[in-house]
């Protein structure tokens, strides 16, 4: 090292030092900018922002898994009608690999008796996620060890990875689509709000038939990765002392998927682990084909108002779940029901006509 | 290794980082192993290509500064030029991997013997050093083609840490990724556009053509900002490439501000040879015989610059397109030397300044001289190239004008460019009035300097083309 004189020494030390703070204030920069280019999706990014908000241990339910998963299981039926707390944390064909990082990371804060695990991801066949999923099931994720894991185990070649671990190369062309709200710490949830727990509720309906299908006990292999990784969260629910439930969730494009299912189901009983797959037609609880759908493959409202009352009985009957209703710590999820049901107030008003008759 | 890669940019990071915390004297030692990553990284046939001509350097260097034999230069000069000719020119050799930056580092080793036999340089008697001078990092994809004068001693040389020089480099290199990213590459649809055949308006094609212009200098002369910069950050001043060309009053004095360092080598181991030659000094005397002393003087100099234009156009591509390009140069040059006395004598019998309303007038011609030649520049064949300009010259029509701007680039994406266009014309106009613009601002105080920098990440990290979803071109002239 050239050996500089006392001046020459100081005036390097103050070199260095405001370099290191230029560099700290560009990192801090760009990390806010890549936060107000992320797009605020409730369909993936927001669903894991938002469970950093959740009281400490406030989960009893977590449903894990794909849009069929936060279009059909309604936390706020869940909520008004058993008083289970349950979040859904998904994103848009999340895969198995996705969904173990998600857990890690949820594990941080809450410690759930529950979790539910859609059987959806079975079908997938791809090693990788396209580039739009990786950062709708990745970006949310603050933990860096898990983000960078689920980037990693989403990547096709870990060169790819890199632009989404740094983060803004994948999402500074979106300033074309920016509105104000994107400045905002934190995202409002496509104005949702604090309360909301996953939950999306989908419109639209388009009459379907139901699957004709014969309910055989013939497999097809998942994809190696699918497994690999449904079986390093099988083992993480057991080191937790958590238990898993397989979640079949209705669609009419189920045919298909039922050999996959299969494959899934005995993997998990290898586990001792088991679940429902409310496809099985000798399951009737008033699900309608011809109404309770939004498309080709996910439950509406009305389906999932449906589908989430057998989903909490079945939910009461398996596990002993505490029914928080009342428990001021739990205000937040009589809060999300109160304004969901406040938008659809027919559902309410079925709940209590059912509650009569009972 | 793209320059514009993440990985580049890690080992730029690192080198410099290295650079200061080691000692002075080995601080050569750090650029030598950046220059063997960037280029092992680059592929083996770099690697080995690289090398080769290194050694060859080195020690034909060795050997002409024992014996100054003329053959002995001209074998040498030839078996480097040779491969370098092979592999760009001959149809069987395209199958053949072509190193990065293979033209840069053969002229420069090539240049490296000639001066090394003509005295005006030591031959290195380090073969590493020597491997350095020719496989420098920074430089070595798309120039600046550098004599050992100007960058060897630089680089043997541990230079201390300069706050003011390492800011000014950084700056430097902002800058010329702002250039490339923001406004080049995003330029990179018009070009598309004209390419994508159909009848189109005439000033769509003029426009076109004028954004090609554009595009090309922000490109080039970003990718050299860059380099620059960084090589500024470790206290390596890299010769200038690029000096305003659009403000050029006249094609020679283009040629004097653009691709300055390829020019210069052309110059200096073409032009000025061929002209003191004695072939070069007879023919001048023959000339002025018969076309008076003034322009029979200017005949061996034109004649020679024609003939390097002519190279120049080849050295782009092995194409018509090419020889059209410097066979035009070398006409306009050329004939503007023969008839410079007549010009003289124009402009002084109609009273014409040198500058005042004349400057601009001039610059305007000559960058209408400049448009003409790109016409050729971008073009597969030379029909393609008068088909456009029949187009340009064909009536215009401004019907639906705002749709076929907007279906080339959304209006968010043209502001972005004409704002950033904008910029470069601001810095350049006060760079000729030679304000250097990256000094001033390292010089300037916190309150000044962070915020500009910082403001031009941000613009460079959001405003630029890359990541995933963009599959923009490489710098344009990588591949030569």
């Amino acid at each position: 090292m050239e050996k500089p004189t006392v001046s020459r020494r100081r005036e390097l030390l103050r070199f260095w030092l405001r370099l290191i703070c230029f560099a700290l204030l560009t990192a801090a920069m760009l990390t806010y900018a890549t936060y107000v280019l992320t797009p605020k999706h409730d369909y993936g990014i927001c669903s894991m922002i938002n469970l950093y908000r959740q009281e400490p241990g406030s989960i009893d339910v977590l449903a894990v898994g794909t849009s069929l998963t936060y279009a059909g299981v309604n936390t706020n039926v869940l909520w008004e009608e058993y008083g289970i707390a349950a979040y859904d944390l998904c994103s848009a064909e999340q895969p198995f690999w996705v969904s173990y990082y998600a857990i890690r990371e949820a594990l941080k804060t809450q410690h759930p008796q529950v979790i539910l695990l859609d059987a959806k991801p079975s079908i997938y066949t791809k090693d990788y996620s396209p580039r739009g999923r990786i950062i709708l099931s990745t970006y949310g994720i603050a933990g860096p060890a898990n983000r960078i894991g689920a980037i990693l185990a989403c990547a096709e070649t870990p060169q790819d990875a890199l632009g989404f671990i740094l983060g803004l190369p994948e999402v500074h062309s979106n300033y074309q689509h920016m509105s104000l709200s994107d400045f905002r710490i934190p995202p409002d949830n496509g104005g949702r709000g604090d309360a909301w727990k996953g939950f999306i509720e989908m419109d639209e309906v388009e009459p379907h038939e139901r699957p004709s299908l014969v309910f055989s006990s013939v497999r097809r292999n998942m994809n190696a990765r699918q497994e690999e990784y449904v079986r390093r969260i099988f083992e993480l629910a057991q080191a937790e002392g958590i238990e898993v439930m397989l979640l079949g969730i209705p669609n009419p494009d189920y045919a298909h998927d039922h050999m996959y299912y299969n494959a899934l189901w005995s993997i998990a009983e290898e586990y001792g682990i088991s679940g429902i797959n409310y496809n099985d037609p000798s399951l009737r609880f008033g699900l309608r084909y011809s109404s309770d759908f939004a498309d080709w493959q996910h439950l509406n409202v009305k389906g999932s108002v449906t589908f989430s009352r057998r989903l909490g009985e079945d939910l009461m009957e398996r596990y002993d779940l505490p029914d928080r209703r009342g428990d001021a710590r739990y205000d937040s999820y009589a809060d999300s029901a109160a304004q969901w049901y406040a938008q659809y107030p027919m559902y309410m008003s079925e709940k209590k006509e059912g509650a009569k008759t009972q | 290794m793209s320059i514009l890669s993440l990985e580049f940019l890690l080992l730029a990071a690192c080198t410099v980082l290295l650079y200061y915390l080691l000692p002075l004297r080995i601080r050569w030692a750090v650029l030598l192993v950046a220059s063997a990553v960037y280029v092992g990284l680059s592929g083996w046939h770099s690697a080995a290509h690289l090398t080769v001509v290194a050694l060859l350097m080195w020690g034909g260097g060795l050997l002409l500064e024992r014996k100054r034999s003329r053959l002995l230069l001209a074998l040498l000069v030839g078996l480097d030029m040779s491969a370098m000719l092979l592999l760009k020119y001959a149809p069987i050799a395209q199958e053949l991997l072509v190193p990065v930056g293979l033209s840069y580092f053969t002229f420069q080793s090539a240049g490296y013997l000639v001066d090394v036999y003509s005295g005006k340089a030591q031959a290195q008697k380090n073969p590493l050093r020597a491997w350095l001078f020719v496989g420098y990092f920074p430089q070595l994809a798309q120039g600046p083609i550098s004599s050992w004068k100007e960058l060897g001693p630089q680089l043997m040389t541990g230079h201390r840490l300069e706050p003011e020089q390492f800011i000014s480099g950084f700056t430097l290199l902002l800058w010329g990724y702002f250039k490339k990213l923001v406004i080049a590459d995003r330029l990179a649809a018009t070009t598309d556009a004209l390419l994508g055949g159909g009848s189109l308006p005439g000033w769509f094609v003029l426009g076109g053509v004028v954004l090609y212009t554009v595009r090309l200098y922000m490109d080039f002369s970003g990718g050299m900002d860059a380099v620059r910069g960084l090589s500024r950050m470790m206290g390596v001043e890299l010769p200038e490439n690029f000096r305003r060309p659009f403000f050029a009053t006249s094609v020679a004095d283009y040629w004097r501000r653009w691709h300055i360092t390829l020019g210069k080598w052309f110059r200096a181991y073409m032009l000025y040879p061929l002209t003191t030659s004695r072939a070069g000094i007879a023919l001048g005397r023959l000339a002025s015989k018969s076309l008076g002393k003034r322009t029979g003087r200017a005949v061996p100099s034109a004649l020679a610059t024609l003939l390097v234009f002519l190279l120049i156009g080849l050295w782009h591509a092995a194409n018509w397109n090419a020889v059209i390009y410097g066979a035009y140069f070398g006409l306009v040059m050329a004939s503007s030397m023969l008839l410079e006395p007549v010009w003289k004598t124009t402009r002084a019998t109609l009273r014409l300044p040198q500058g005042g309303f004349m400057t601009p007038l001039r610059i305007v011609r000559t960058l209408g001289l400049i448009l003409l030649a790109q016409y050729f520049a971008f073009t597969a064949s030379p029909q393609q190239s008068l088909a456009l300009l029949g187009q340009t010259l064909a009536p215009w029509s401004f019907e639906g004008c705002a749709a076929q701007l907007t279906a080339v680039m959304a209006p968010l994406e043209w502001l972005i460019a004409g704002a950033g266009c904008a910029a470069v014309l601001v810095v350049d106009g006060l760079c000729e009035r030679k304000v250097d613009v990256c000094t001033r601002l390292a010089r300037a105080p916190i309150a000044l300097c962070w915020p500009v920098l910082l403001a031009l990440i941000l613009v460079i990290a959001v405003f630029g083309m890359y990541g995933t979803g963009y599959n923009g071109a490489d710098f344009l002239y990588t591949q030569f």
